[in-house]
């Protein structure tokens, strides 16, 4: 028998885990025993313990990579940005949830303690490096989201998301784990170091069940991350979830879920044909940048086009994925048509470095930019106009700029920066991808991904043409005011325009060597 | 003649299970059928596990059994209680009545 | 092959049997002009049956079942671990430790919360 030894050094990236799982279940024991009226100190705590999360992770992002845990986990900089952006992302939920609820009279404990857990599914998501860890952090992440979009049980629509979102995420985290188990079948291993070193002679022996498993594996990721044509559950459970639960789930279980399909792909595809992994994902990428955006085209509801853009934003994400297995495809010199790679301007080693940089700098744009969006609508929301249906109409918003400039001057940042025009952090983000995706080789694709872009700016900018110009309705809504939510969307205005101007030492931050364990 | 039972015996039948289970959940129209299917899929998904874990004789496969088993359980718990708050707002359980949102 | 031939067969007759069974009673069967109402109810060992069989159960069941189950479930990973914890020594009781007091704090918030109160 093996007894494990484990030193601290091994726990070190678990230690934000832990804090947010602390204050999770501190809050869920104040909501018992604490018998107090005003329940803001409730988001002040989830909202500390996030910071300190957050800043742990940060700290950990300049340790080597390493595996740690007996090679159940990694400790890298990809996934410790990652549990930092996620952090990020769970404070300003938070902060937003904190002037939703007080607003519908629900504020509750349990609220930010399934916050904090989904936060701590995430980070562990992150950095899991063995298929079963992998399987439970997906698992504690996906509950805690089930149980917040039901949450509010006042009408119809939460519990149907709710339940739209646990059929198609139980479904998905089913095929995962099929996969999963049928790798274990080939390979005889979990662990995703091992599984790799075993892939070849396992592919060799039986390529039948190594496809059919790397196949669920990618339907299951698929489905997390809303990928075309996996994405159909996405417009109802965003619309129907409450919206600073909307906000978490566009930033943070969709970057977890895409580091994690990142890092379970780069030690799954040894062994393999490299045009088969390019190819299916530069399709994904395809199918999901045209289709979120063609999409998002014709909704009048803000909340629904935002969730069609949560799914275009996803394509120019995996147009970073597809890019990182384009140089493996070179080295090989196979040809694929459309989707060609070409040869590289850099090396190999360049390129990966850049995608890096663009896909953590993107995931970082996409958090505090979708964010401050969903902030703003939450802040729009009449808790009456709930049961008719037309709380998110772009109506909704006319006439914002004369009513309430700041707000106006907010939300059309961040449109700005969803659309991808400078000097924005939206911007910045697609540029990085995009010319990593370019150095790499994947012209066709990069050019798709602008002109699928433009065909984005048209219908962020009609938000923003709606609040300043057109005249405000009569009965136009004022919008809900708590400090907390202030402070988000101050913050995250802040970040959307900070970071597009001076992104600065972060980016080289992302550019280390290294990021990546074993790629 | 007697044969013994082989993995691959298991495997089929797992294989089948995990496709009536994916086959409910896509037409079955009753919310707690649908559920009940996801249960098959990862119980079928358990038996894979435990078949490969026999042929290797191995106790990674049985070891993930637990994990999947406790992961399900949770999951369960959540997924019921989301069903029975779609019955106590729409009253019944019929997935094509539970369509509010438009596209 | 050869061997599942005697299992189709026995399969084949079993089925038949039945068949046949239904099929005879049909043709056989006397037809009751009008039917009494006594003969479309469950036959229960000659009582009249109460009530409906889909009766709807008390929510409270739902939760404490629920309850019950997570923590039943839970204590499934104490057979290995007690099988195992003298080769395993102090980390594997520390361990333990840790996760028997999370699943403390989560049924102390059960039983302040009332899920465990039968009222």
């Amino acid at each position: 028998m093996i007894i494990p030894h484990f030193t601290l050094n091994d726990f070190l990236p678990v230690m934000p885990v832990g804090v947010l799982m602390a204050a999770a279940i501190v809050l869920m024991l104040s909501e018992v025993f604490l018998t107090s009226t005003t329940r803001t100190y409730q988001a002040i705590i989830a909202a500390l313990a996030s910071i300190v999360a957050g800043g742990i992770a940060v700290n950990n992002a300049f340790e080597p990579a390493r595996l740690v845990l007996q090679g159940y986990a990694v400790l890298d900089p990809f996934s410790s940005w990652t549990t930092a952006m996620v952090c990020l992302g769970t404070f300003l939920a938070v902060l937003l949830s904190a002037g939703f609820l007080k607003h519908r009279n629900a504020e509750r404990g349990e609220f930010y303690a399934l916050m904090l857990f989904a936060a701590a599914g995430m980070s562990l998501l992150s950095l899991s490096a063995e298929f079963i860890t992998l399987f439970i952090n997906l698992e504690v992440l996906s509950v805690a989201t089930y149980a917040l979009t039901a949450f509010l049980r006042r009408g119809p629509r939460p519990s149907e998301a709710g339940f739209k979102y646990f059929i198609l995420g139980a479904f998905a985290a089913a095929l995962l784990l099929y996969g999963a188990a049928l790798i274990y079948g080939a390979t005889g291993a979990t662990k995703l170091v091992e599984v790799s070193a075993a892939l070849p002679a396992a592919f060799a022996k039986s390529p039948a069940l190594v496809y059919a498993g790397l196949g669920l594996v990618l339907a299951g990721f698929a489905f997390k991350v809303a990928a075309v044509p996996f994405h159909m559950w996405t417009p109802d459970v965003y619309e129907g979830a409450p919206t600073p639960v909307t906000a978490l789930m566009s930033a943070g279980v969709k970057a977890a879920a895409f580091v994690a399909m990142v890092r379970t792909f780069l030690f799954l595809v040894k062994g393999i044909d490299p045009v088969i992994p390019f190819t299916v994902f530069s399709l994904l990428a395809l199918l999901t940048m045209v289709g979120g955006n063609l999409l998002a085209l014709p909704q009048r509801n803000v909340k629904r086009m935002l969730a069609y853009s949560s799914i275009a934003h996803a394509g120019y994400m995996l147009l970073g994925v597809a890019a990182l297995f384009a140089p493996k495809l070179v080295e090989a010199g196979a040809k694929v048509g459309v989707l060609t790679a070409t040869p590289l301007t850099g090396t190999a080693q360049d390129v990966s470095v850049a995608v890096y940089k663009g896909l953590l700098f993107y995931i970082l744009g996409y958090t505090v930019t979708s964010l401050g969006a969903f902030g703003t609508i939450s802040a729009l929301e009449r808790r009456e106009d709930e049961t008719r249906g037309n709380t998110w109409d772009l109506e909704r918003f006319a006439g914002l700029a004369q009513r309430k400039p700041g707000w106006a001057a907010a939300m059309a940042l961040f449109m700005l920066s969803l659309g991808g025009v400078p000097p924005t952090v939206g911007f910045l983000g697609k540029l990085f991808l995009f010319s990593a995706a370019v150095d790499a080789g994947l012209l066709g694709l990069a050019i798709v991904g602008v002109l699928s872009s433009v065909i984005g700016v048209y219908f962020y900018l009609r938000v923003v043409v709606y609040m300043f110009m057109r005249p405000a309705p009569i009965d136009a809504p004022a919008p809900f005011r708590h400090w907390t939510t202030e402070l988000a969307l101050v913050t995250s205005a802040v970040l959307v325009v900070g970071l597009g101007i001076l992104p600065g030492t972060i980016t080289e931050w992302f550019s280390r060597v290294g990021m990546v364990f074993g790629h | 003649m007697i044969q013994t039972i082989s993995t691959s015996h298991y495997l089929i039948l797992a294989a089948a299970l995990f496709c009536l289970g994916m086959l409910g959940v896509l037409i079955r129209r009753n919310a707690l059928v649908v559920f009940m299917c996801i249960e098959l899929m990862l119980n079928a998904t358990n038996l894979t596990f435990l078949a490969f874990a026999r042929e290797r004789g191995d106790d990674l496969g049985h070891l993930s059994a637990f994990f999947i088993i406790a992961v399900a359980a949770a999951e369960a718990a959540v997924g019921l209680a989301i069903v029975i708050s779609v019955f106590r707002a729409r009253g019944t359980v019929n997935i094509e009545e539970i369509q509010s949102m438009k596209h | 092959m050869q061997s599942w031939i005697p299992i189709l067969v026995y399969l084949a007759i079993a089925s038949s049997v039945g068949f046949l069974m239904l099929g005879a009673s049909r043709v056989l069967r006397v037809r009751a002009k009008d039917v009494p109402p006594t003969r479309e109810l469950t036959y229960e060992s000659g009582e009249e049956p109460v009530g409906n069989a889909w009766i709807r159960f008390h929510p409270r069941y739902y939760v404490v079942a629920l309850v019950f189950i997570l923590f039943d479930v839970e204590t499934a990973f104490l057979v290995p671990w007690a099988l195992n914890v003298r080769a395993l020594g102090r980390f594997a009781i520390v361990e333990m430790i840790v996760f028997v007091v999370i699943l403390l704090l989560g049924w102390v918030y059960a039983l302040r919360k009332g899920a465990l109160k039968w009222q």
